[in-house]
């Protein structure tokens, strides 16, 4: 009887809204948002985040170009002119090829542009992955407890046993297609087990919280708790963990690509870039240095604002 | 106590490395079609005789889980079976080239260890000074640069600009003395130790800072002992708890790090013949060689957490 009682209770209180707020202060937009949140990084972080989407941007303006059949202002990455007498092979900067041409004559710029689409886009599967599946299933298990978290845990572990280099190269190595949809796919599904950790991890402090206590007082259903008081409220902590996740996985995708294990030739990424450079290394190291150039600098950027948000994200919840 | 944790703890590690052993056998096994597609090279299947005669070696006709167990318990003997492109015992390959890759993790161990305590120490000393300022620049630079760039920039500057160091081949120690060896073996270590460096030194003054501001150090100072005797004598000592740790957690690392680090370097260790294994799809050669460097990595780890939990007592009570 009483239960009942507390039931009816329970729905009186929830279906208030208590969460509006709209007459109370209005929300900035997030324009401005963002502007005062640019403002106030430190300088080194704003130049990363500029980078950041200057590649971003890149990436997708040489994808645009290729639907467009190289309509856009930008030389052609496969186009190799020594074979026409028009340049030579890693020709220094002039004013046709700004960053000079590589061991095939083909435009430096053009190929750096056109490589950064595999790094971002074997970053952005890895995080998308991690955070949706990774952040869900490690609030899941972090938060009900009990066999499945232990099983989960436990045969995460087993990939996690293995160091991450070695089981990429030995997945890459049995499957014979290297495109860059299976190499995405294969690093995304790869990175899962330690997003589920980080989420895992988070998740039992948040849930021991007096937010999440108020909320079970209050009978709403557990899985409720999980997507509106849990899942928010780890994100801040696993999307910091995601930028430099991303730095590190930029790293191994050009590693591999070094290696010729990644996205095929002549398909340029920085990675094959600096295996191709390496031939005419007693030459020059023009054609290394700027792949080495653009892949470190990405991958500092990755780090830094990674490191900045982390700060940001331990102060704000030691403020809860 | 300590020998109940323990005890779980080998427990924990058998089932891993069972798991680990499953994974990698498994990998091969998932290919769709014959796995004789996969593990014979291409010029080798037009000979059918050749086929039924290995098909009968590896008893193929066999369900997965006994020929998986058969795999096992070879390898437990000390048996991984051998290249069908080579002829090569995969044992007799690891054998061989085990020492340069465990020399190569050591030294650059042993490298990242001498530079980040110092510079971690008096990071955490002077904190938002100067050095520490520079310091904390040079480890995100040294924490982002991939070791193979690193390794082809050693190269080029010192191989090619100053000529000091040669940037290719291994001496053995056995054949041309200790100071041959290190000549060549002290740019991939170096390469190598960059990450581990800067991920400890920025471990090390995390944890100074901390140990710093205890009472005690504090009390030492009012004693009036100066500042080095301090630090080398009251502070370093607890942190060296977390350095040691960390050292040993990514010497297990490293073991997988020098993979690329040995090919830029052209070195015969176990990552090149690994690399080389990829390219020549010798599946025997990669199944063998990825069992040993995940179990080495494995047992690293966890005679790490034992190690730990005999220093600390502290966290036996979790």
């Amino acid at each position: 009887m009483l239960r009942f009682r507390r039931r009816a209770l329970v729905r009186e209180v929830t279906q208030t809204d208590y969460t509006d707020l709209s007459n109370v202060t209005q929300p900035k937009s997030a324009v401005r948002r963002f502007a005062t949140t640019f403002l106030g990084m430190p300088i080194v972080v704003k130049i990363a985040l500029i980078w950041l989407i200057f590649i971003v941007l890149a990436a997708f303006y040489t994808r645009l170009d290729r639907i467009l059949g190289q309509a856009l202002p930008l030389q052609d990455p496969f186009y190799q002119p020594f074979l026409f007498g028009e340049a030579k092979p890693v020709e220094g900067p002039s004013s046709a090829h700004f960053l000079g041409t590589d061991v095939l004559s083909r435009d430096n710029f053009s190929r750096l542009l056109h490589g950064s689409w595999v790094s971002l886009i074997v970053a952005m599967t890895v995080v998308t992955f991690g955070l949706v599946f990774g952040g869900t299933i490690g609030a899941f298990v972090g938060y009900t407890k009990g066999k499945v978290e232990t099983l989960t845990m436990a045969s995460l572990d087993v990939i996690l046993a293995f160091p991450p280099l070695v089981l990429l190269l030995a997945l890459v190595a049995v499957y014979k297609v290297r495109n860059l949809t299976m190499i995405a796919l294969v690093f995304g599904v790869l990175g899962i087990p330690t997003y589920v950790r980080i989420a895992r991890a988070s998740t039992l402090s948040v849930a021991s919280r007096e937010f999440v206590q108020a909320a079970e007082a209050i009978g709403t259903k557990r899985m409720t708790i999980l997507f509106r008081e849990i899942i928010p409220n780890i994100m801040p902590a696993l999307f910091a963990y995601a930028l430099i996740n991303a730095g590190f996985v930029i790293v191994v995708e050009g590693t591999l690509s070094y290696l010729g294990l990644s996205v095929q030739v002549p398909e340029p990424t920085w990675g094959n870039m600096i295996n191709e450079g390496r031939r005419d290394i007693r030459q020059t190291i023009f054609p290394i240095f700027w792949p080495g150039l653009f892949l470190t600098l990405s991958v500092v950027s990755l780090n830094l604002l990674g490191d900045w948000l982390q700060q940001r994200v331990s102060v704000r919840s030691s403020a809860l | 106590m300590l020998g109940k944790v323990i005890a779980i703890r080998s427990v924990r590690l058998i089932a891993t490395l069972f798991a680990v052993s499953l994974l990698t056998f498994l990998m091969v096994e998932q290919l769709p079609g014959d796995p004789i597609l996969a593990i014979l090279p291409p010029e080798a299947l037009d000979d059918l005789e050749n086929i039924e005669r290995i098909r009968k070696e590896l008893r193929l006709d066999d369900p997965v889980l006994t020929r998986y167990f058969r795999w096992v318990g070879d390898a437990l003997q000390g048996d991984l079976g051998k290249s069908y492109i080579t002829d090569q015992p995969v044992s007799d390959a690891i054998r061989d080239r085990i020492p340069v890759t465990m020399e190569l993790a050591f030294l650059a161990t042993l490298l990242a260890a001498a530079l980040a305590i110092p510079i971690g120490a008096f990071s955490a000393y002077r904190e938002g000074g100067y050095f520490d300022r520079a310091m904390s620049g040079f480890t995100t630079a040294a924490l982002s640069i991939p070791g193979f760039l690193a390794g082809i920039f050693f190269i080029w500057l010192f191989t090619l600009k100053f000529n000091w160091l040669p940037s290719t081949g291994w001496n053995r120690i056995t054949d041309k003395g200790l100071l041959a060896n290190l000549k060549t073996a002290i740019l991939p270590s170096s390469a190598l130790a960059l990450a581990p460096l800067a991920i400890n030194a920025r471990l090390i003054r995390a944890d100074m800072i901390g140990t710093l501001k205890e009472d005690y150090v504090l009390s030492a100072k009012a004693k009036g002992l100066r500042d080095r005797y301090i630090l080398m004598r009251h502070a370093l000592r607890p942190s060296s708890l977390t350095a040691i740790t960390v050292f040993a957690l990514q010497l297990g690392g490293l073991i997988g790090g020098t993979v690329v680090i040995e090919t830029v370097f052209a070195l015969p260790g176990l990552g090149t013949r690994l690399i080389s294994g990829i390219y020549q799809r010798d599946v025997m050669m990669i199944q063998g060689i990825t069992l040993f460097i995940a179990t080495v990595y494995v047992v690293v780890n966890a005679l790490v957490d034992v190690f730990y939990l005999v220093l600390d007592p502290r966290i036996r009570r979790q």
